[in-house]
């Protein structure tokens, strides 16, 4: 068979597969939309997951221990369940912090670390969550974001 | 200089593209446009990179349907294959930068998308690829939509035929119909197969695929 007549067969298969398995109407527009909220958050650093063992284990006391990280600023999130399902979350950063402030959905709430860079946040509903930090480092200011984590 | 060259080989690609099938809009483009959506691809990308929001919208225009054929070829469900597809997307909004040459950005998107789709898969737990021909018979939901959905006699015989491969072959031929510049070194990993062999398989799949056309009643028709 020549390659031509193979590249009519491809043709044909490629024509097959998008009239029995094509790309569902809305996905173009729910990926732009993606890409969009994307380039907006991203004027934020982004700090990530640091890989076990200290990244994310959940204890057998359905704690939670989370570590993220840019490679300059860490940020360590301990998170626990109270009696009334709420959690409990208490963060270490090592890096000074004018703020740090927990994002759920339309809800933020801010803090100001210790001077040992300790902090907290208590009776917090569960639920997928952000962490952004802002930090000052000589004068300049940088705001870090956490991915999106479950707490 | 490199990118005058370039403009005019998009358009003059494109404008070929326009007199070949008069379907400028149409989202999967075949073989005969392969060279213009790589090209097309590229100079979104650069036009992005220069500052313009509104050429990422095309290119996720231009690559999103390409990019659901490579990860369902993978064999994810539908829901899963979105997500491969939206994390292949925001992967390279975040780092787009260490694409150096902006032609590669097509198979840089095709080649993530596979490597996603593969990691899925496996995370998963699927059966290996090579049991993976029976699964389709447990599958009657899905494969009777597809079914009837050929709409021809000739792609309902086609159809028939290419069910009737197995889970490599058609996977194969999946990611080569629609990636136009295929990355041989990831696909044969995710095939588990020498690079050597991919282009010999290639063959050796067409082939099987024209037998069973051939035939009078080819195998996995009912």
């Amino acid at each position: 068979m020549s390659e031509h007549d193979d590249a009519e067969l491809v043709a044909r298969l490629r024509a097959l597969w998008s009239e029995v398995d094509p790309a569902p109407a809305s996905l173009i527009d729910r990926m732009i939309a993606a890409v969009a909220a994307e380039g907006l958050s991203s004027e934020y650093a982004l700090l990530t997951l640091v890989e076990q063992p200290l990244g994310a284990v959940r204890a057998e006391t359905d704690a939670l221990t989370l570590q993220f990280s840019d490679g300059t600023t860490s940020i360590l999130l301990h998170v626990t369940t109270t009696a009334n399902g709420r959690r409990r979350v208490d963060g270490w950063i090592d890096t000074a912090a004018a703020e740090v402030v927990l994002v759920q959905g339309d809800r933020e709430r801010t803090t100001r670390p210790a001077e040992t860079g300790r902090f907290a946040f208590d009776d917090v509903p569960p639920g997928m969550a952000t962490v952004r930090l802002t930090t000052r480092v000589g004068d300049e200011e940088r705001t870090l974001s956490t991915p999106r984590f479950e707490l | 200089m490199y990118h005058g060259a370039l403009a005019a080989l998009l358009i003059s690609v494109i404008t070929m593209g326009l007199m070949i099938d008069g379907a400028p809009g149409d989202a999967d483009l075949g073989a005969e446009d392969g060279a213009a959506r790589w090209v097309r691809a590229a100079g979104l990308f650069d036009a992005w990179r220069d500052g313009d929001s509104r050429a990422m919208d095309d290119l996720v225009r231009l690559m999103t349907p390409v990019l659901w054929h490579v990860v369902r070829a993978y064999g994810l469900e539908r829901m899963l294959a979105e997500d491969v597809v939206q994390t292949t997307w925001l992967r390279l909004v975040r780092s787009h930068e260490s694409i150096a040459d902006s032609r590669a950005v097509s198979a840089w998107l095709t080649t993530t998308a596979r490597r996603e789709a593969w990691r899925v898969g496996r995370g998963k737990a699927r059966v290996e690829p090579t049991d993976a021909a029976d699964l389709d018979a447990m599958l009657p939901t899905q494969t009777s939509a597809e079914d009837t959905a050929a709409s021809s006699e000739e792609n309902r015989r086609l159809w028939a035929a290419v069910r009737a491969l197995d889970e490599r072959c058609r996977r194969l031929l999946r990611v080569i119909a629609f990636d136009d510049r295929p990355d041989y070194a990831t696909l044969a990993s995710d095939l588990a197969m020498p690079v050597g062999s991919i282009g010999p398989t290639r063959q050796r799949c067409l082939a099987k695929l024209r037998t069973l056309l051939d035939s009078p009643r080819p195998q996995g028709a009912t």
